[in-house]
C-alpha cells in the first residue's frame, strides 16, 4: 500500500504532464493506431478522394481534369433527364425486391427454425446461393429465361402458358432480374430471423398458446413484434444492397431492354467506365450515398416510434 | 374449480420413460405440492397436466372431462411459468389481458378482468410499465396476475420462486398461500424445495425417478415417512440413519421391530447428554451455531457421523466426548429396502 503510493508520486515528480489520464489515452491511441492508419489510408482516402472527382470535369481519355465545382451535381438532378429515370428504376427494383426479400424470408425462417428430419439440408439449400457467383447465378438464370426454349418457358408451356421472352421486354425483365435477385440473396436474411427466432425462449410460445392464442395470433402479437429489431436491420441491409445491385443487371440485360433495368450502380458503373465521365459519376455516387442514408434514417426513426 | 385425476399416467421421451405410472386425485380447491430432486419429472408431469406435452399412456381428467385429447387452452387450466414468460414486449395491463384479448374479450370486460386481479395483487401502481421495469418480485406478481385473469379451474405453478431472493421467496410464499385462501382454487405446484411443500400444502406429492414414493398431508409425511427417500427429504436437516443395532443404544427403553435393519431418527429429536450418561456413545467434530440452535456433527464409534440439533443452554464443545439419546417415539424403523416398518410395540 504505502510503497505503490510512494511510487506513484516519485512518477508524477519526473513527469507532472504524464498523468494517469493522460498515460490511459496515449496507450489507447497506440493501441487503435494501426486500424487508424488503415481507415486513413484505404477509407478516409477514397472518400475524400470521390469528393474531389465529383468537383471536376475529369475525362479519363483525355487525362485533363478541371474544377467544375457543383456543375456535375446540376447535371445529374436538374439537366439529365436520365437520372431521374434510373432513379425511378432503382425505386422500383427495391420496392419490389425488399418486401419480397424480407416476406419469403421470414416464411423460410419460420419453417426451418424448429428442428425436425432433414432441416439442415434444406437450410443449406436456401443458404447455398448466397455463396455462389454472382455472376454464375446471373449466366444460369439468363439461359433459364430464353424466351424461346428456355427451360422456365417450356415448363410453362407443359401447362398450357406462352412465357414471354422474359430479359427483352422492360417490365418483365425488371420483375426477372427482382426475383432472381431474391432467390439468390434470400438465405442470408433467413439465417438472420432463424437466429432471432430461435433466441425467443419457447416459454413466450407455450404460455400464448396456453391463454389460447391460435398459432397465427402468436405469430402476429408475440413473435412478429420480438422481431422488431431484427426486422430493421435486414430492410436497411435489404435496401442498400438493392440500391448497390450491379453484377445481376450487368449480366442478365446490361440495363436494358429500354433502359428498363437501368439502376443507379449499373449507371454510374456505365458513366464511369463505359463513357469515362469519372467526375459525373462520382457525383452520382454521392448522390447514391446520401439517398441510402436517408432512406436508413427514415427507416430507424420509423422503428423508434414504434418502441415508443 | 375442478378436481383433478391422474390414472398410471406414463410419458416416454424417445425410448426414456420419465414419467412412470402416476396414480393421483386432487380434489377440488386443494394445494398439491410436487418435490423431489432435480430430474424426477416434476415439471414434465406438470407440462402433462398443462398440456405442453403430449401424455404417452394412461389418462387425466380435469373436472369431469377426460382432457387427453383436449388442447391446452381448452383444458381451463393457467400455468406460471419459472421464467414468468411475460411478454417484454407487452405492458403489465397487456399481458395480464392477452389472454381476454385472443379470445376475443369485450375491452371492457377485459379491463375489469385486469383491474381487479391487480387488486388483488396490489399492482396496479404498475399497469403500465414493461417486465423490464419491475423487479423480481413483481414480475413474480404480474405472472400470477396474468393467471388469475384468465379465471381458471386449475392453477399449475413450476418453481415459481426460485428466481427470488431469500426474503422474497419467503414473503411470496405467504402471498400464493393468502391467494389460495381467497380464490380457493385447485392449485397445484412444483418445487424442490422441501420447506416451501411444507408451508404452502394441502397435500405433498414426493417424487423420484417418474414415480411416486408418498402422497400426504405435511404432518404425515414428517411424522410417517413411508421410506427412507422420503424421510431424508422432508426435514431439515435431514434424517440421520443408522444401522438398527448401533440405534438401539438411542432408546434404552424401547425396541426396534425385528425385520427392522435401519433406523432413522432426526436431528431435532436427539439429546446431546454428557459422556456419563447412557445412550450412543460419540464425538462433537463440528459445531454449526446459528443462533437459536446449534447444529452439532457428531462422530460415532463406528465412524458414521450423525447431525444433532441442540438448543437448550450452551453446547458442548467440539471435541468432547457426548451420549445421544432420541425422543421416545421419534425413532423409524426401515427394512433393507428402505421401506417404514410399524413399531409394533
Ligand atoms: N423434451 C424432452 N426431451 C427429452 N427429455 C426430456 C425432455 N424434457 C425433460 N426431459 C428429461 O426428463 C427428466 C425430467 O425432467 P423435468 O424437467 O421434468 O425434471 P424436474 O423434476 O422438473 O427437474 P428440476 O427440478 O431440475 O426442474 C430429465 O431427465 C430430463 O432430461
Ligand atoms: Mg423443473
Amino acid at each position: 500500500m504505502t510503497s505503490s503510493l510512494s511510487h506513484r508520486s516519485g512518477a508524477q515528480a519526473r513527469a507532472p504532464w504524464l498523468t494517469l489520464q493522460r498515460r490511459d489515452a496515449i496507450e489507447g491511441w497506440l493501441f487503435v493506431s494501426p486500424t487508424l492508419l488503415g481507415f486513413l489510408i484505404f477509407f478516409l482516402g477514397p472518400l475524400i478522394a470521390i469528393f474531389i472527382y465529383a468537383m471536376s470535369d475529369w475525362n479519363f481519355l483525355s487525362g485533363e481534369a478541371t474544377f467544375v465545382g457543383l456543375t456535375n451535381f446540376e447535371d445529374a438532378l436538374l439537366e439529365n433527364p436520365d437520372f431521374w429515370h434510373v432513379l425511378r428504376n432503382s425505386a422500383v427494383f427495391a420496392l419490389g425486391l425488399v418486401p419480397l426479400n424480407v416476406a419469403l424470408a421470414l416464411f423460410l425462417a419460420v419453417a426451418l427454425s424448429r428442428p425436425f428430419r432433414g432441416v439442415i439440408i434444406f437450410r443449406t439449400i436456401f443458404f447455398a446461393p448466397v455463396i455462389t457467383s454472382a455472376i454464375a447465378w446471373a449466366i444460369v438464370w439468363k439461359f433459364m429465361l430464353q424466351g424461346e426454349g428456355g427451360p422456365i418457358n417450356q415448363m410453362l408451356a407443359l401447362i398450357g402458358i406462352t412465357g414471354p421472352n422474359w430479359l427483352r421486354e422492360p417490365n418483365w425483365a425488371m420483375a426477372a432480374v427482382i426475383v432472381t435477385r431474391v432467390i439468390k440473396m434470400v438465405g442470408l436474411n433467413m439465417i438472420l430471423y432463424i437466429a432471432a427466432l430461435q433466441a425467443i425462449p419457447r416459454d413466450y410460445d407455450e404460455a400464448a398458446g396456453l391463454e389460447g392464442a391460435s398459432r397465427w395470433q402468436i405469430f402476429r402479437l408475440i413473435t412478429w413484434p420480438l422481431l422488431g429489431p431484427t426486422t430493421l436491420v435486414i430492410v436497411v441491409l435489404t435496401t442498400i444492397g438493392s440500391f448497390k445491385v450491379f453484377d445481376h443487371i450487368y449480366q442478365m440485360t446490361g440495363g436494358g431492354p429500354e433502359n428498363g433495368t437501368l439502376v443507379l450502380a449499373f449507371y454510374i458503373y456505365q458513366q464511369g467506365f463505359q463513357f469515362f465521365d469519372i467526375g459525373y459519376a462520382s457525383a452520382l455516387a454521392i448522390i447514391m450515398f446520401v439517398i441510402v442514408t436517408i432512406l436508413t434514417l427514415i427507416q430507424v426513426s420509423l422503428r423508434r416510434k414504434d418502441d415508443a | 374449480m375442478a378436481s383433478v385425476k391422474l390414472q398410471d399416467l406414463r410419458k416416454t421421451f424417445g425410448s426414456v420413460e420419465i414419467i412412470r405410472g402416476i396414480d393421483l386425485d386432487i380434489a377440488d380447491g386443494e394445494f398439491v405440492v410436487f418435490v423431489g430432486p432435480s430430474g424426477c419429472g416434476k415439471s414434465t408431469l406438470l407440462r402433462l397436466i398443462a398440456g405442453l406435452e403430449p401424455i404417452t399412456h394412461g389418462e387425466l381428467t380435469i373436472g369431469d372431462r377426460v382432457v387427453n385429447d383436449v388442447p391446452a387452452s381448452a383444458r381451463g387450466v393457467a400455468m406460471v411459468f419459472q421464467s414468468y414468460a411475460l411478454y417484454p414486449h407487452l405492458t403489465v395491463r397487456e399481458n395480464m389481458g392477452f389472454g381476454l384479448k385472443v379470445r376475443k374479450v369485450a375491452r371492457a370486460e377485459r379491463e375489469k378482468a385486469v383491474s381487479k386481479a391487480a387488486a388483488l395483487l396490489k399492482l396496479e401502481a404498475l399497469l403500465d410499465r414493461y417486465p423490464r421495469q419491475l423487479s423480481g418480485g413483481q414480475r413474480q406478481r404480474v405472472a400470477i396476475g396474468r393467471a388469475i385473469v384468465a379465471n381458471p379451474s386449475v392453477f399449475l405453478f413450476d418453481e415459481p420462486l426460485s428466481n427470488l431472493d431469500a426474503e422474497l421467496r419467503v414473503h411470496m410464499r405467504s402471498e400464493i398461500a393468502s391467494l389460495h385462501q381467497r380464490v380457493a382454487t385447485t392449485m397445484i405446484y412444483v418445487t424442490h424445495d422441501q420447506v416451501e411443500a411444507m408451508t404452502l400444502a394441502d397435500r405433498i406429492v414426493v417424487l423420484k425417478d417418474g414415480r411416486v414414493e408418498q402422497v400426504g398431508a405435511p404432518q404425515e409425511l414428517y411424522e410417517r415417512p413411508a421410506n427412507i427417500f422420503v424421510a431424508q427429504f422432508i426435514g431439515s436437516p435431514k434424517m440421520n440413519i443408522l444401522k438398527a443395532d448401533t440405534a438401539a443404544a438411542l432408546s434404552p427403553g424401547g425396541s426396534l421391530p425385528l425385520s427392522a435393519t435401519q433406523c432413522g431418527v432426526r436431528p431435532e429429536h436427539l439429546r446431546v447428554g454428557s459422556a456419563a450418561q447412557p445412550g450412543l456413545p460419540g464425538t462433537v467434530v463440528m459445531a454449526e451455531y446459528a443462533g437459536a440452535e446449534t447444529l452439532l456433527h457428531i462422530q460415532l464409534e463406528n465412524g458414521d457421523t450423525c447431525l444433532a440439533l441442540h438448543r437448550d443452554g450452551p453446547p458442548p464443545r467440539v471435541q468432547s466426548a457426548v451420549t445421544l439419546t432420541a425422543e421416545p417415539g421419534r425413532t423409524y424403523a426401515f427394512d433393507a429396502d428402505g421401506v417404514a416398518v410399524h413399531t409394533s410395540s
